[in-house]
């Protein structure tokens, strides 16, 4: 008898239990010993080789077992859900795409806030020094008030940075400006600044060409930009070590080349001169008093900022012996001034972080109202699918299990919005840009893909939510009965969301037209002046001469289609500078109050049309006017002067006579009052020419003016522009605020209607019955439309209630923000209610003349 | 009716089943076809082309015969159903037909 010794069965049977299917284990292990019982001739590793052979060979797809259960059981169960998503969208098209518009509605200004907001975030961000930059600004105590400004005086950086030892570096810039450059009688014009030495070792624009310690050490340094470089010598090869000619005046040579200023840098320049050259030229700038240039610093690694803005409160005080003492310097963030650059009374309040903070919010409320619209609507529609859910109940789904699967198909549907949104913000993202003035793109990174699917989720289950809860925790038992009871709580709550919409609507409406209406007002209201037709010429080359300047101005009245002329060194769009030199009896010494400095020549009145209140102006036949001076009313009533004229004031220690009183007009925007302002005689501060064209001559005047200045000032192309665009685009960012609010007042009009529409769906639905049993007792058509539109007239005067009071604060609010506003009117209120009435009833008309419509048999069928 | 076809090896295994009458299983088929078609497969061959017939349709199996041989583990036997049995009449209907068409090797010159 044969030694029966058979492979170890038990690894043999371990290892096929393990991967082999359950049912057909005995079959195959049966046969594998069967057969390892005819390999008992062959020797022993043969045998074992063959029976091991057999086993592997065993490892079939037919054989193996499949994953476990529960896997398979939650891919089916995804599959199937997917499926019932798909076809109740293709069933129920219309909800299938009011939900999809409103989401995707909604997403879209999600998306384009959130772009624009990004952006304004990440300026001036760039700088890899950031966390250690800062700029220098200044509390003013002006004895009336404290203002915070980013001038300071122009020793101030070398100061700090001798001085100092917590700074590392410190520099000081001009501001930007157009300048001319020449180069092979080539004019170019471009924007400078003025920086000193270490300026790029604070900011990271990139050199492409020259060290940074080295290219600003040279006072007859330029630095250009490369597209600048190549508009002066067509290429940026051997360009450095170049002369060439700036303002025709004077000659620098090229020092190194950078790549342009990037788009978010609120800095923008074409060149940099050195500011060391600019005080040479500018005595000026050289004391402790006179402010203008800005202060950067970069401090040292760990220095505590608030001991070192304790010490530094007290530099101008000591630079100028106590003479100065109303003036603190701090520090404040290099990064955080273009956001926060508000203070009131030397405390941040806030600037263009108002904004952000104000659409950010304005784009979640509009992502809420979408969200919101799709849960009423959902819910709404419940009744159709209530059977597939008594159904799935009554086969043993759990609850959890529906609501996954709700919740599945509203993130399965904020998943497509976003896909049409993002198609519809590539569409309408050149036009935004525009409006915002900035260059928008997006870009797929890492971060936005992370915001992206955070936004979907969020949406998917914001807004699917109570949707779900609600449909699945109806009792099986009551669908099939047909015993819905809905609930009379259900309603309101419905109710309570369109009116919330509506409310918001409402007060995006009356907003809108606030804002329109103020700066129709800004643009139209009497500035004291006439901005219309004036013509504003720089003063470049040749016109720099007093005296040439004479003849200009003499020359160009005789032009035809031009009237007036006259040379002023202020622009009358904002604060250009002011001096506390004013003196006058019974001025208060500490009083640091400045008023605002008005440089003219002759006729200047005239060409503004500035109306005289007392007294006269400059005239030609007095030669002595030259030391007199005029003030305007807010300055006679600042200094407290009774009969003013006459009177002897002093200005900088000289006396003067106030030879006239001009009525208050507006150089600044709406947002601030009038203040003390002075004319006086002095040519030589003046900077721009200005020149009032004779109505409907436009055309003609200007090509004189050109081929005038051509001849007059050869080397330099004519700069010119007109003083009322200079004063529209003072108001740039009101228009900016105008045009999106009425954007997104359109949009959350759109989506309330989607809104109402949905919920009448519903009640129209729900009270079938009702209208049927009505319309059989003899209503008439009319009395139902009547019925269903009282219905949504009371909730829409609701909103109305609820809205206006909370528009009116707002807008009171934001007019506050303007010395000169616009007083709220009754009809902006009742006109925004009625058409928020209109819209609603227009909305509802289709639905409510269909249900009004209907035959009563069909709803009265059910039964 | 869907059109099944058979392969190969199905058919000869179709065949054998039928032949082996109450001992066709696993092993057993396996060692006819190599005795009457001289063909030599794996075990698991055989029992995933037994797998795939039954779910096709054309072969039934049930549990039975535990020997010791086997550890008294029972075998996995196997017949045919009427499907099968179409399938192979009409494979051999093809082949005969084709067969017949082809005048160069009919009968007369091979024999």
């Amino acid at each position: 008898m044969k030694p029966q010794n058979p492979i170890p069965p038990q690894f043999t049977e371990a290892f096929l239990s393990w991967f082999c299917k359950g049912e057909l284990l005995e079959e195959i292990l049966g046969d594998l010993h069967e057969y390892h019982e005819e390999l008992l001739d062959l020797p022993n590793w043969k045998r074992k080789l063959f029976y091991w052979f057999h086993v592997f060979n065993f490892l079939r797809p037919f054989a193996i077992k499949k994953s476990k259960s529960s896997q398979s059981n939650a891919t089916a169960m995804f599959r199937h859900n997917f499926l019932i998503t798909f076809r109740n969208f293709k069933r129920y098209k219309s909800s299938f795409f009011i939900n999809l518009t409103g989401l995707s509605t909604g997403l879209v200004c999600v998306l384009l806030i959130y772009l624009w907001v990004s952006d304004e975030l990440a300026i001036d961000k760039f700088h890899t020094n950031d966390h250690r930059l800062y700029q220098m600004m200044e509390n003013v105590d002006q004895g009336t008030g404290m203002i915070t400004r980013i001038t300071t005086a122009g020793p101030t950086a070398k100061a700090l940075a001798e001085e100092m030892p917590e700074v590392e570096y410190a520099v000081s810039t001009t501001w930007v400006s157009d300048y001319t450059l020449t180069f092979n009688n080539k004019d170019v014009t471009g924007k400078g600044i003025y920086a000193s030495k270490d300026y790029f070792e604070l900011f990271s624009y990139k050199l492409i060409q020259g060290e940074s310690n080295q290219v600003l050490a040279d006072k007859k340094s330029i630095v250009l930009s490369k597209s600048l470089a190549v508009s002066l010598f067509g290429t940026t090869e051997n360009v450095v070590g170049k002369i060439l000619e700036w303002q025709h005046e004077e000659k620098y040579q090229v020092s190194g080349i950078f790549e342009k200023t990037p788009s978010n840098s609120s800095v923008q320049f074409e060149f940099l001169l050195t500011f060391e050259g600019f005080l040479d030229n500018n005595e000026w700038a050289t004391n402790w008093f006179n402010t203008a240039p800005r202060t950067f610093l970069l401090m040292k690694e760990g220095v505590d900022i608030q001991g070192f803005n304790s010490k530094v409160g007290e530099l101008v005080r000591t630079k100028t012996e106590g003479k100065a003492s109303h003036r603190t310097p701090f520090i404040t963030g290099y990064s955080d001034v273009y956001l926060y650059s508000k203070y009131e009374n030397g405390v941040q309040s806030g600037g263009r972080i108002t904004y952000v903070k104000l659409f950010s919010i304005i784009a979640l409320f509009v992502l809420v109202i979408a969200c919101i619209n799709f849960m009423n609507l959902s819910t709404a529609r419940a009744s159709r699918r209530i059977k597939e859910v008594g159904i799935k109940k009554a086969l043993g789904a759990y609850r959890a299990t529906l609501i996954g699967q709700y919740l599945g198909e509203s993130i399965l549907l904020s998943f497509l919005s976003l896909v049409i949104s993002i198609m519809i913000v590539f569409v309408l993202l050149p036009q935004f840009s525009d409006i915002t003035g900035k260059q928008l793109q997006i870009e797929f990174n890492l971060s936005l893909l992370t915001w992206l699917s955070a936004i979907v989720l969020g949406t998917g289950l914001l807004a699917g939510s109570y949707p779900a809860l609600y449909l699945s925790k109806f009792n099986p038992i009551s669908i099939f009965k047909n015993n819905l009871s809905g609930g009379a709580g259900e309603v309101w709550v419905r109710k309570g969301l369109v009116i919330f919409q509506f409310t918001i609507s409402i007060v995006l409406i009356i907003s809108v037209l606030v804002v329109y209406k103020q700066i129709e007002f800004t643009q139209n209201k009497n500035l004291g002046y006439k901005k219309d037709n004036v013509l504003i010429v720089d003063r470049n080359g040749q016109l720099g001469n007093d005296r040439k300047l004479k003849t200009f101005i003499t020359e160009i009245q005789k032009l035809p289609g031009i009237e007036i002329a006259a040379s002023s060194g202020h622009d009358m769009t904002g604060h250009n500078g002011g001096t506390y030199g004013v003196s006058w009896p019974g001025k208060d010494p500490e009083d640091r109050t400045e008023f605002e400095r008005m440089p003219i020549t002759h006729d200047m009145m005239d060409v503004l049309g500035i109306e005289m209140k007392e007294g006269r102006v400059f005239s030609e036949e007095f030669p002595s006017d030259s030391s007199k001076i005029i003030f305007n009313e807010a300055g006679i009533d600042f200094m407290g002067l009774t009969d003013p004229v006459g009177k002897v004031i002093q200005l900088w220690g000289e006396e003067r006579q106030i030879i006239g009183v001009v009525k208050n007009f507006h150089f600044e925007s709406f947002h601030e009052n009038v203040k003390p302002l002075f004319f006086w005689l002095s040519p030589g501060r003046t900077e721009y020419v200005m020149a009032r064209i004779e109505k409907g001559k436009e055309q003609a005047a200007i090509q004189n003016l050109e081929k005038f200045h051509a001849d007059f000032n050869p080397n330099f192309p004519i700069n010119y522009r007109f003083l009322d665009s200079d004063y529209q685009a003072l108001y740039e960012s009101e228009e900016r605020v105008s045009v999106l609010s009425s954007y997104f007042a359109g949009i959350a009009i759109l989506i309330s209607c989607l809104g109402l529409f949905g919920l009448v769906a519903f009640t129209a639905e729900r009270r079938m019955k009702e209208i049927g049993i009505r319309k059989i007792l003899g209503s008439s058509s009319f009395g139902i439309i009547g019925l269903l539109s009282l219905d949504v007239t009371k909730m829409v005067v609701l909103a109305i209630l609820i809205g206006l009071p909370m528009s009116y604060f707002i807008a009171e609010a934001w007019l506050d923000g303007f010395a000169f506003r616009i007083a709220l009117e009754w009809w902006f209120f009742i006109g925004a209610g009625f058409m928020a009435l209109l819209i609603a009833w227009l909305t509802v008309s289709f639905q409510i003349l269909k249900t009004a419509n209907v035959n009563p048999i069909e709803c009265l069928r059910d039964e | 009716m869907k059109k099944e076809h058979i392969g190969e090896l199905e058919e000869l295994v179709l065949l054998l089943i039928v032949m082996l009458k109450e001992e066709a299983y696993g092993l057993a088929l396996r060692k006819s076809l190599k005795e009457q078609a001289n063909r030599t497969v794996t075990i698991g061959a055989v029992h995933g082309t037994l797998n795939r017939l039954e779910s096709k349709g054309f072969v039934e199996s049930s549990l039975g015969g535990a020997t010791e041989s086997r550890g008294g583990r029972r075998k996995r036997l196997f017949t045919l159903t009427a499907s099968g049995k179409k399938v192979l009449q009409k494979s051999r209907d093809v082949k005969v037909n084709l067969w017949s068409q082809i005048p160069e090797l009919s009968m007369n010159k091979l024999g």
